[in-house]
Formats: C-alpha cells, sequence, structure tokens
C-alpha cells in the first residue's frame, strides 16, 4: 500500500466505513509510516475541531412557526380534481407491478377503459342533466348480469322538484385465477397479494409462497419478488408476514446489500424480539461488513431485550469467524 | 426509527389524499429536517425556507414514493438538494457566514447549547471556544456546496456513504472521494489552529 492509497483509507477508517481486511492492512502500513500516523493524528484532530461547531436541536418555536406556516400553505393549495386523485391512483397501482406484460397490459386496458367511461359519464351529464328516466336505471341494474360487489358510489344526483334519484356507481368483478408458481401473471398478483392492507391472511399466504420461491433460488430477482419481500420485511404491521418475508431473504444477504440493509434494519427497528433475534441469525455468516458489526455493537448497548443484547455480543465475540 | 408498519399506512394514505397522514409524517422527520437545514445554512429564516419548500415538494409528489428505499432516504434526497440550492446560491453571493442567526438576525451561540460546566467560571476559555467555533464554520463555508453537504450528512449526521450516495444521486465511491477532498481542505484551513 502506498501513502496516497493510505491518506484515503485513513479518513475511510475515521468514519467507520473501512472493511476489517483494509482496516489491518492500513494498521500494518503506519506502523512502518510515521507520516500516515501523523495524518491519522491530524484527522482525528480536525474530528475533535469539527465539534466546536455543534449540531443543536431546532428551537421550539422555529418548529412551530415552520409547521404552521406549512399547513398555511397545505390549506392554500386547491384539492385534487377527480381525474387526477384517479390518474394518482392508477399509477400508484401500475407502479406496484414489475416487468410483467400481460398484468401490466391489462391493468393498462382496464385503466383506459376506467378513464373513457369516467369520461363519458362526465360529458354525458354535462350535455343530459336531468334528463334520465328512472326507468332506464331500473333497466340497467335488471340486465346487470353475472351481479357484481359495488366498489364505489361516484354520484347522487336528485332531478329537481321529483323524486327520482340518480346514482352513479363503480363495480368489481370478482375472477378468479389459476396457474403456477413459475407463471408471471401468478407472480404479480402474489406481489400485489403482499401489499394487501385488507386482510393479513392474504399477505401471509403470498408472502409465505413469494418467500418459498426465493429460498428456492427461483427467478427471485428478475420478477422483482425479492423487492416484494424487503417491502414486507420493513413495513408489514403483521410480525408473522415479515418473520416470513425475511426467510425468503436469508439466501441473498451475503450478495446484496440492499437485503442486508433491509435486515439490519429489522434488527435495529423491528418491534417484534424474534425478527430481530432471527435477524441476527442471518447476518453471522455474512462477510466483511463495517456496518453489520456498527449495528451489531448498538444492538449489543441499547437493545431493550436482555436475549438480544446478549446474543449481539457472542456474535461480537465471534468476529474474527465472519469471513 | 420505530413503527415502520404503521408509516408504510402512513405514506398510503398519504397517497390516497390523506392530509392528516401527511401530517403526521411531517412530525415524524421534521426535526430532523430542520436540524440538518439550520446547521448547514447557519440561519433560521433559511432553514424555514428549507422545511416549506421541502414539505410542500413532498406533498406534491408522494405519489411518486415507490418504497424502494426508506421514505427516511427519500425526504432527506429532497431537503439535501435544496440544501445544495442553498449553499450554491450563497457561494454565488459570496455570503461570508461564520455565524448562526435567528430569525430576527440575532446571533445564535452554538456553544451555549454545549454543556461545559468548566466554561462557566472562565468566560475567556468560552470566548476562545466561541472564536473556535466561528472559525470552524468559516473553513466549512470554504468547502464546495457538494464538499460541504458530503461532510455535513457524514460527520454531524453520522449517516453512511452509501445512504449519502443515495441521497446525492451519486456512487459511494464518489461520495467517499468528495469526503477525503472536504477533509484534506478542512485540515488545511485549519492548520494554524492545532
Amino acid at each position: 500500500m502506498n501513502c496516497e492509497i493510505a491518506h484515503e483509507r485513513i479518513v475511510a477508517a475515521a468514519y467507520g466505513e473501512l472493511p476489517d481486511e483494509q482496516t489491518h492492512e492500513l494498521e500494518r502500513h503506519m506502523a512502518g509510516c510515521p507520516d500516515c500516523e501523523l495524518e491519522r493524528d491530524q484527522l482525528l484532530a480536525l474530528k475533535v475541531l469539527a465539534s466546536a461547531n455543534p449540531v443543536i436541536d431546532p428551537p421550539a418555536n422555529l418548529v412551530a412557526r415552520s409547521r404552521l406556516r406549512l399547513e398555511e400553505a397545505l390549506d392554500a393549495l386547491p384539492p385534487k380534481r377527480w381525474y387526477e386523485r384517479l390518474s394518482q391512483r392508477m399509477m400508484n397501482s401500475f407502479a406496484s407491478l414489475q416487468a410483467a406484460p400481460v398484468a401490466a397490459c391489462l391493468l393498462l386496458v382496464a385503466g383506459g377503459g376506467a378513464g373513457s367511461l369516467g369520461g363519458y359519464h362526465f360529458a354525458q351529464s354535462r350535455a343530459a342533466r336531468g334528463a334520465i328516466a328512472n326507468q332506464v336505471v331500473s333497466a340497467q341494474l335488471q340486465t346487470q348480469s353475472p351481479p357484481a360487489e359495488i366498489a364505489n358510489i361516484s354520484s347522487i344526483v336528485r332531478q329537481p322538484n321529483s323524486q327520482i334519484v340518480e346514482v352513479r356507481y363503480n363495480q368489481v368483478v370478482p375472477q378468479r385465477v389459476q396457474g403456477s408458481l413459475d407463471d408471471p401473471s401468478i407472480r404479480q398478483l402474489l406481489m400485489l397479494a403482499s401489499e394487501n392492507s385488507a386482510s393479513p391472511d392474504v399477505r401471509d399466504d403470498s408472502v409465505g409462497l413469494l418467500a418459498s420461491e426465493c429460498r428456492a433460488r427461483h427467478s427471485c430477482r428478475a420478477a422483482g419478488i425479492r423487492d416484494a419481500l424487503m417491502v414486507a420485511l420493513r413495513y408489514d404491521k403483521n410480525a408473522g408476514v415479515r418473520a416470513k418475508a425475511m426467510e425468503g431473504l436469508e439466501p441473498y444477504v451475503a450478495e446484496d446489500m440492499r437485503v442486508r440493509d433491509a435486515v439490519l434494519e429489522a434488527l435495529l427497528n423491528d418491534s417484534d424480539p424474534g425478527i430481530r433475534t432471527a435477524a441476527i441469525s442471518l447476518l453471522e455468516p455474512v462477510e466483511a461488513d463495517t456496518s453489520v458489526r456498527q449495528v451489531l455493537y448498538t444492538v449489543a448497548n441499547s437493545d431493550r431485550n436482555p436475549h438480544i443484547r446478549t446474543v449481539s455480543r457472542q456474535v461480537l465475540s465471534r468476529v474474527p469467524e465472519i469471513q | 426509527m420505530q413503527a415502520r408498519a404503521p408509516e408504510m399506512e402512513l405514506i398510503r394514505e398519504a397517497q390516497a389524499g390523506s392530509r392528516a397522514a401527511f401530517d403526521a409524517l411531517v412530525r415524524q422527520y421534521e426535526h430532523q429536517v430542520l436540524r440538518l437545514a439550520l446547521h448547514l445554512t447557519g440561519s433560521e429564516h433559511d432553514a424555514e425556507d428549507i422545511y416549506q419548500e421541502a414539505f410542500l415538494k413532498a406533498f406534491r409528489y408522494i405519489g411518486n414514493f415507490r418504497f424502494e428505499c426508506s421514505f427516511y432516504t427519500w425526504i432527506y434526497r429532497i431537503v439535501t438538494n435544496l440544501c445544495l440550492d442553498q449553499l450554491r446560491r450563497r457561494k454565488t453571493r459570496r455570503e461570508d457566514r461564520a455565524v448562526v442567526l435567528d430569525r430576527s438576525g440575532d446571533e445564535i451561540d452554538l456553544l451555549a447549547s454545549v454543556s461545559d460546566e468548566r466554561s462557566f467560571s472562565n468566560p475567556a476559555k468560552e470566548l476562545d471556544r466561541k472564536l473556535l467555533g466561528q472559525k470552524i464554520q468559516a473553513a466549512l463555508d470554504k468547502l464546495t456546496p457538494r464538499e460541504r453537504m458530503v461532510f455535513e450528512l457524514k460527520h454531524y449526521q453520522g449517516l453512511r456513504l452509501r445512504t449519502i450516495g443515495e441521497m446525492l444521486n451519486t456512487t459511494e465511491e464518489t461520495a467517499k472521494n468528495t469526503l477525503f477532498r472536504a477533509t484534506k481542505k478542512l485540515r488545511t484551513q485549519l492548520a494554524g489552529l492545532r
């Protein structure tokens, strides 16, 4: 190692960003290089000096003032139009899909159809307000088959000087599809289901199936399944779902930094001690990563669960075994 | 740092248009945003402006958040870009600021918030520390906006270089090189103080 490289690594080491094997190499270099030792001492002195410019907590009146000003600005914003809200919902749903031509095209067609239908009804109501007969409405209802679940009511208009009311509504037509776990469209539906906030059982089933695919290394990355599991690990409110997501990510902790980050976050932040304990065992065989050690140090000192603090210390004591 | 699952719900509700959910997200992150903006700009007025712009942008674009990173990283990305713009504007205007100002323009004594029993009995030492703080601030002001930002996020905010790279839309390696240049410059500026 030459001194130029050493100087760069001294900075990285001072901020805890140098991998362990490079730290050892650097220390060996500095043991025989007084200039680099001086460089390190000067950098450490800089760090101490810089602390003479401390970060302060914002004063309470600044926080209050800022919040008030923001609220006034948000209150002054015009409300979104219905087509902006619909467009945003469609974008949110569409964006949660990965590369899935079949399902994506179906959604595009459905979204385009819904948009066209909405636009058609909007134009119709403007041109012929108050002219729709209740017989036509009854006929429409009677001819609808099969009976579909009503998703929402979009408008209610009472005819002037009349008992007639026009109700516009949107329907959800239940569908059923069956296929292999290798089928991309089935996988896309499972990934959508993993974010289904309404039913924890549905999320549990879908995440369990996706996790088993990942453990079996079945195209876990290409289809975006890994991303869906990381989202479930970070955000699902059910601990069982998060545990299954973490099991599915286990094969990728060593090779994928994003997966490792997600597991580290779970170790630091998850409310369930079982998940935090499982995260420790997932991180144990990972290759040398300063971040892992830093998090383990933090957990060993500050986790509220004594068993987890003990397990973290045990892992740290075996640090030379972490390759 | 707690309750990730409820945060996801809040984000989704905010994306669906819930103002209450967005307000809850603001309350979760407003202190960190102000802390960063205040330390970088040294001005309560500027920090307030950055807060305002950051959260209005977040409100406008929250629909684009895809859960590909944490919401913390996403909001910080907005804030750091606004802070960078502010730092660049200052460079252009060649402002020379070595103190932190409150809204009325009065200087805030940063070191008064750092507890040190010895300084109460030694006003001279207190003055020395104050002057030192000003010199540090002046040296920081001589960094480029990007160097200043990376140093701020690494040294003062304690973020990892990988996270800093994500926030500044660059690589970890670039962030590391920027940090190296920043520390080199600072050491040159502050050489006389050692």
